[in-house]
């Protein structure tokens, strides 16, 4: 009787395996392909194809309404010399130069938690609390805390300092700008930095510590070489973010002024796409974004799909 | 040694001032807009930073009103829930298939979706709104729940196929004997097995259709989300800011609610989604 059972049972157990594993099961593959459709049709549909569409746009004198007469590399050599787009890449380079603060600050502080400063769990979740309000939220209220008769002058004149106009200042309002994206974001790369340093083993740090190493010794020669991959994933996303992720905020705290000194790429993209009314010249900036993203964008897909390892 | 201890011990102390200084300043800017709702226009011209002494709810009723916050609201509401949704079934689909199944082509699926994810909205908004009009998707909810769903859906079937890859292979190979289709395993087994990293998706996603405002200014144009409203309403009302800290207040709401319900969720799927493996 059990013998039966166990026989069918193999056979059972290796009919089903076959059913799955063989890559030859008509069956199984129809059902693969079934369910990985819907999410293949949408990323192919919305991003893919316009992405290539948009290629094909940039080329063109397409203004939204008459059909696109082929132009060239027109609009490429436009965007060369068209001063609000040089513009946005100094501003971006302003940007890009800041890279350090992002990474460098919540490393810190992420460190100094996992080493157990007094508070160090609610540290943890207040920090990251600015990054689940929206930008939106984050720009209307910093407009109004850093106006000229604002929270932050009137801290500042308390402290014996003159009051600036932070947002009405071309030479202040990209700096205004960077700060507040810098406060509603770095409890994320703290987050990410907790998660790696909660895999350093810590009877390493043990005997450093054991070996009369510093603080900081133990800091530079055995923490942040540990997380180094972590360190280097966090610089990828932030600088993606850097390029992309700043939208929300300029529409909301600058719109991209005073003159041009807080317009980033993507918002151009944005201005001459609806405003201007000229999407085939905001094509060619896009082809121009996305190649600055391209080295990004594969260092990120190489680490996410090592980490999926399907 | 034992001097050493103390020593470092008194260091970490000293650095916990700024960073409580720190944390004073992540809190203050809610603080601030709370405060501020609660007070009359008057009341806040008179004294903008001290703490309200007579507070008022008649911004709150007012930015709600007539403002259009409630109509915005609801709009948010229904997008937020319909592409949450339709994003954990498709993503969960696609998830079982890639991390599970054998089929030609899953690796290359699998490397396009990843890929997709690098292409930001920005890159395409041009032929992105010239399809959402093809397809005569604009200024409608159903447009915009799509359009959430094929922007943020990349990440989450990277999150469901890594999470599904890590699930014991017997789990699936135990319902295949039983004779249960593969249909049926999806559902009475996957879902369920799924359902951390569903939750974590779920909150995740939400925070990012709910916060969004590029996608929703490109998709809805006579309609409105919350955010875009809000937005509007800083142009609007510079000189009213109560009226201006209420709608914030209302439109912080929820999500700051969900952050406090399930800080613990957020917080691990921000860590997974980085540092898994």
């Amino acid at each position: 009787m059990t013998e039966i059972l166990t026989a069918t049972d193999t056979k059972r157990r290796k009919a089903a395996a076959a059913a799955h594993a063989d890559p030859g099961s008509r069956s199984v593959e129809r059902f693969a392909y079934l369910f990985v459709l819907p999410a293949l049709a949408l990323v192919v549909v919305f991003r893919i194809v316009p992405l290539i569409w948009g290629f094909g746009y940039s080329f063109t004198d397409y203004d939204g309404m008459s059909a696109p007469r082929f132009v060239g590399f027109d609009n490429y050599i436009g965007i060369a010399s068209d001063p609000v787009f040089l513009d946005s890449l100094v501003n971006m380079l302003i940007l890009l130069a800041t890279l350090p603060i992002w990474i460098g600050l919540p490393l810190v502080l992420a460190i100094l938690i996992h080493q157990g400063v007094p508070g160090g769990k609610l540290y943890r979740a207040v920090y990251f609390f600015p990054a689940v309000l929206s930008s939106v939220i984050v720009g209307a209220i910093f407009n109004v805390l850093l106006r000229y008769d604002g929270s932050f002058n009137m801290f500042l004149k308390a402290l014996g300092f003159s009051a600036v106009d932070w947002l009405g200042n071309s030479s202040t309002a990209l700096f205004s700008l960077i700060a507040v994206q810098l406060w509603s974001t770095f409890g994320m790369s703290l987050l990410i930095f907790l998660a790696g340093l909660s895999t350093v083993p810590s009877d390493m740090l043990e005997a450093a510590k054991l070996d009369g190493a510093k603080l900081t010794q133990t800091w530079w020669y055995i923490v942040i070489p540990s997380i180094r991959p972590i360190i280097e994933f966090a610089a990828v996303v932030t600088t993606i973010g850097m390029l992309t992720a700043m939208f929300g905020l300029i529409y909301v705290l600058t719109a991209g002024g005073p003159g041009t000194s807080t317009i980033l790429p993507e918002f151009l993209i944005w201005l001459e796409q609806g405003r201007m009314n000229r999407p085939g010249y905001a094509s060619a900036i896009s082809m121009v974004l996305f190649l600055m993203m391209g080295g990004l964008a594969a260092i990120q897909i190489r680490i996410m799909s090592r980490n999926a390892s399907i | 040694m034992a001097a050493v201890q103390t020593r470092e011990k008194r260091i970490l102390w000293l650095i916990s001032i700024p960073m409580a200084l720190l944390a004073l300043s992540a809190v203050y800017p809610v603080f601030f807009a709370v405060n501020a709702a609660l007070k009359t226009r008057k009341g806040y011209v008179l004294d903008r930073f001290g703490l309200t002494t007579d507070p008022t709810f008649a911004n709150f009723a007012q930015a709600w009103n007539q403002s259009r916050l409630s109509e915005y609201f609801t709009n948010s509401v229904i997008v937020t829930v319909g592409a949450v949704l339709v994003l954990l079934v498709v993503a969960s689909m696609a998830g079982f298939a890639l991390a599970i199944l054998r089929f030609r082509g899953r690796k290359a699926i699998f490397i396009t979706i990843l890929v997709s994810l690098m292409i930001p909205v920005q890159v395409v908004l041009v032929p992105f709104y010239r399809t959402m009009i093809g397809l005569n998707l604009i200024d409608s909810r159903p447009g915009l729940i799509i359009a959430y769903t094929a922007f943020f859906l990349p990440f989450s079937v990277y999150l469901m196929t890594a999470f599904y890859a890590r699930l014991p292979r017997e789990l699936f190979e135990a319902a295949q004997i039983d004779g249960a289709s593969l249909l049926k395993v999806w559902w009475h087994i996957m879902l369920p097995m799924g359902k951390p990293a569903l939750v974590t998706l779920g909150i995740l996603n939400t925070l990012y259709c709910w916060n969004d405002v590029l996608i929703s200014l490109l998709v809805l144009q006579d309609q409105r989300t919350l955010m875009v409203g809000i937005a509007a309403l800083r142009g609007e009302y510079t000189t009213n800011v109560p009226l201006l800290a209420a709608g914030i207040c209302l439109a912080a709401a929820p999500i700051v609610i969900l952050y406090v319900i399930f800080q613990r969720q957020i917080v691990n799927g921000i860590a997974v989604g980085a540092v898994k493996g």
